[in-house]
């Protein structure tokens, strides 16, 4: 297995997938962030999305702020605890020196105090690590989103869903609330503890190599899903997987999720033949309306007749050895 | 620079407050900065020697600002399971003590335009960094606080002079008498917070809700129980199979589920996703989950954690 692939975190342990199920285990290692081979490359696309379209990327209630240093805080602890060369933090009391050598860069700044920064709190440190930041604020039993800065989004929208409940932000999911997966989730999240943090994997498929997803930009990247033959599936379709790892913030109780957003294409995946077997399985039983929520459906032919040749490819392979 | 789960402190500092109280400092064990924690959190510690293991709940009182340091302050009780006797008699200064990050379950409310607590005895500990909270925020609040007498009143100097004008004091060997009634006389926004003994608790509530007061405008704290190791071991048929399995104790069910070949979905094995909820069609079950609803345990059973106490606990399998 190369490298891309082995660290490629492959959602299926088997041919089934249960869509209403929690799937959250113990994160171990706690750290909240992954720094990988294509950190240059995707720190670069972050800022210049970031540049380009801000109010896309970053959003945040106002109220957030001391949160928001906590997340600060959590981050910068995790990256220099996880990547001690990479990272450096000094403190003096509450002047901060962050030194990120991937980058080049030397941050100093007074914690607590959000004028000593050029962005706010959450936007800042975001600019420094592959994950895209979401933080909900528990009030009254019940959770907002209330600020976030998403570069790599799924087809979502952060403008659209700042201020939402839980609730309200899974309100498209399919099924979601009529299986019981809503409230079993909300509770889950309800009573996470500081000091105890999960994951998660979350999948779906990208007609064309984006991670920048955004429904702002649909008509940049959503044609893709018409253009796919049996023939350029392998290099056009991927297998978009985040990693989401969820933290209770002790002094706010607040929650970070941090969502590392892998991609590989369908060419690549299909090299691993026990993951080709459960991938073709899972997304063949794919129910209509997951497929439709996932934004598959306009290429589901040409993408099965692809997994059918290569299936058959490798049985043509076997019965040659055999010959 | 970040902790691990559960934290390793020493006891820096002990102070008898009352004569019946004491408050404890606790340093964590490295020296490294504490996480943060808000007014109304609480930390699970854990003490003892050899076997005898104490595990108890303690509301932090001291300033959320300090880093360096948590504070709890333990009420010596008469009908003690031998948790407070043992910090109190037992425990010295530089004794090790393992405790969780700090959990808050009795958060102050975002929404409220005025806080009013009410204390009874020991039950002050979490409004001590509540106050704080308040304060440095800008918000309004008043302390009702009932003990027997000021000598038995925890903390009465320092709150009287950091709060002044904001508390109230009710001695009862004075004939000073603490009153529900005082949420009569309040504005629209109001939210009340209740920590005491549970039938005070439960008779604020109940007065609250008379005068009007919704739901999420009360507040009160209620500690989990500390889980009981008291496995026993049971039989399980699945209903569909007609097969018969064994549950040791020292096994759980979901352990005997997989090794047999029943393949329960499953992701935490602590008793928090729910992922592995099976149907129950007949039996007891003690239920140790924190996930399924009240409904739900009618008919389920999340087979990470949760046993049965019937001899035969049938699964809709």
């Amino acid at each position: 297995m190369n490298d891309a692939l082995s660290r490629f975190p492959f959602p299926f342990k088997k041919g089934t997938y249960d869509y209403y199920a929690n799937n959250s285990i113990p994160l171990q290692p706690p750290y909240s962030i992954e720094v990988t081979p294509a950190y240059q490359h995707e720190i670069h696309l972050k800022r210049r999305l970031l540049n380009k379209a801000h109010s896309r990327c970053y959003q945040s209630l106002s109220h957030t702020e001391e949160a928001q240093w906590e997340v600060v805080e959590l981050v910068l602890h995790h990256l220099t605890a996880a990547y001690p060369k990479e990272f450096l933090l000094h403190k003096e009391k509450d002047n901060w020196t962050f030194i990120n050598q991937l980058t080049g860069e030397e941050e100093r700044f007074v914690f607590g105090d959000a004028a000593s920064l050029p962005f706010e709190p959450l936007d800042f440190v975001g600019r420094h690590v592959q994950e895209d930041l979401i933080l909900m604020m528990q009030r009254d039993a019940e959770l907002f989103l209330e600020a976030g800065q998403l570069c790599f989004p799924g087809n979502w929208s952060l403008v659209f869903k700042l201020g939402m409940t839980f609730h309200e932000i899974h309100e498209p999911i399919p099924g979601f609330f009529e299986r019981g997966a809503a409230d079993k989730i909300r509770t889950f999240l309800l009573h996470m503890e500081a000091g105890r943090p999960w994951m998660r994997n979350n999948w779906s498929l990208t007609a064309g190599n984006f991670l920048d997803t955004f429904p702002e930009t649909y008509h940049e990247w959503g044609i893709h899903r018409h253009r796919v033959t049996v023939d350029n599936a392998g290099s056009l379709i991927h297998l978009r997987v985040e990693v989401q790892k969820l933290f209770r913030l002790p002094g706010t109780q607040g929650i970070l999720f941090t969502i590392h957003t892998h991609m590989l294409p369908l060419k690549q995946l299909v090299r691993q033949r026990e993951w080709l077997h459960r991938f073709t399985q899972v997304v063949t039983q794919l129910p209509d309306e997951i497929a439709d929520y996932k934004g598959i459906t306009p290429y589901k032919q040409p993408l099965f007749a692809y997994l059918h040749k290569q299936m058959e490819g490798e049985k043509e392979e076997k019965n040659e050895i055999r010959q | 620079m970040i902790h691990g789960t559960p934290i390793q402190t020493v006891v820096k500092e002990i102070e008898q407050v009352t004569p019946r109280v004491k408050r404890f400092t606790l340093a964590p064990a490295d020296g490294r900065e504490l996480p943060r924690f808000s007014g109304g959190a609480h930390i699970l510690t854990r003490v003892g020697v050899g076997e005898q293991v104490w595990q108890r709940p303690y509301s932090l009182c001291g300033d959320p600002h300090i880093r360096a340091v948590y504070q709890i302050a333990i009420r010596l009780q008469k009908n003690s399971l031998g948790g407070s006797v043992f910090w109190h008699h037992q425990v010295r200064k530089g004794q090790k003590v393992t405790i969780s990050w700090p959990q808050n379950h009795f958060p102050m409310s975002h929404r409220a335009r005025h806080h009013v607590f009410f204390a009874a005895g020991i039950g002050i500990t979490p409004f001590l960094p509540m106050m704080a909270d308040a304060e440095e925020r800008g918000e309004t609040f008043e302390l009702h606080y009932a003990a027997p007498t000021r000598e038995q009143c925890a903390f009465y100097d320092e709150i009287q002079s950091r709060y002044k004008g904001c508390c109230r004091f009710y001695f009862s060997q004075e004939g000073k008498r603490m009153r529900p009634d005082v949420m009569k006389d309040q504005s629209v926004g109001t939210h009340v917070y209740f920590c005491g003994p549970a039938a005070m608790v439960e008779a604020y509530r109940k007065a609250a809700i008379s005068y009007g007061y919704p739901q999420k405008s009360i507040h009160y704290e209620l500690f989990i129980p500390p889980a009981v190791e008291d496995a026993k071991p049971f039989e399980v048929e699945l209903r569909h199979s007609g097969k018969t399995l064994q549950v040791p104790a020292e096994k759980t069910l979901l352990e005997v589920l997989l090794n047999s070949g029943v393949e329960v979905p499953f992701a935490c094995r602590m008793g928090r996703c729910g992922t592995c909820a099976v149907g129950v069609a007949a039996g007891e079950v003690k239920h140790r989950d924190v996930i399924l609803s009240d409904e739900e345990k009618k008919t389920k059973i999340v087979s990470c954690v949760s046993r049965s106490t019937s001899t035969k606990l049938v699964l809709d399998f």
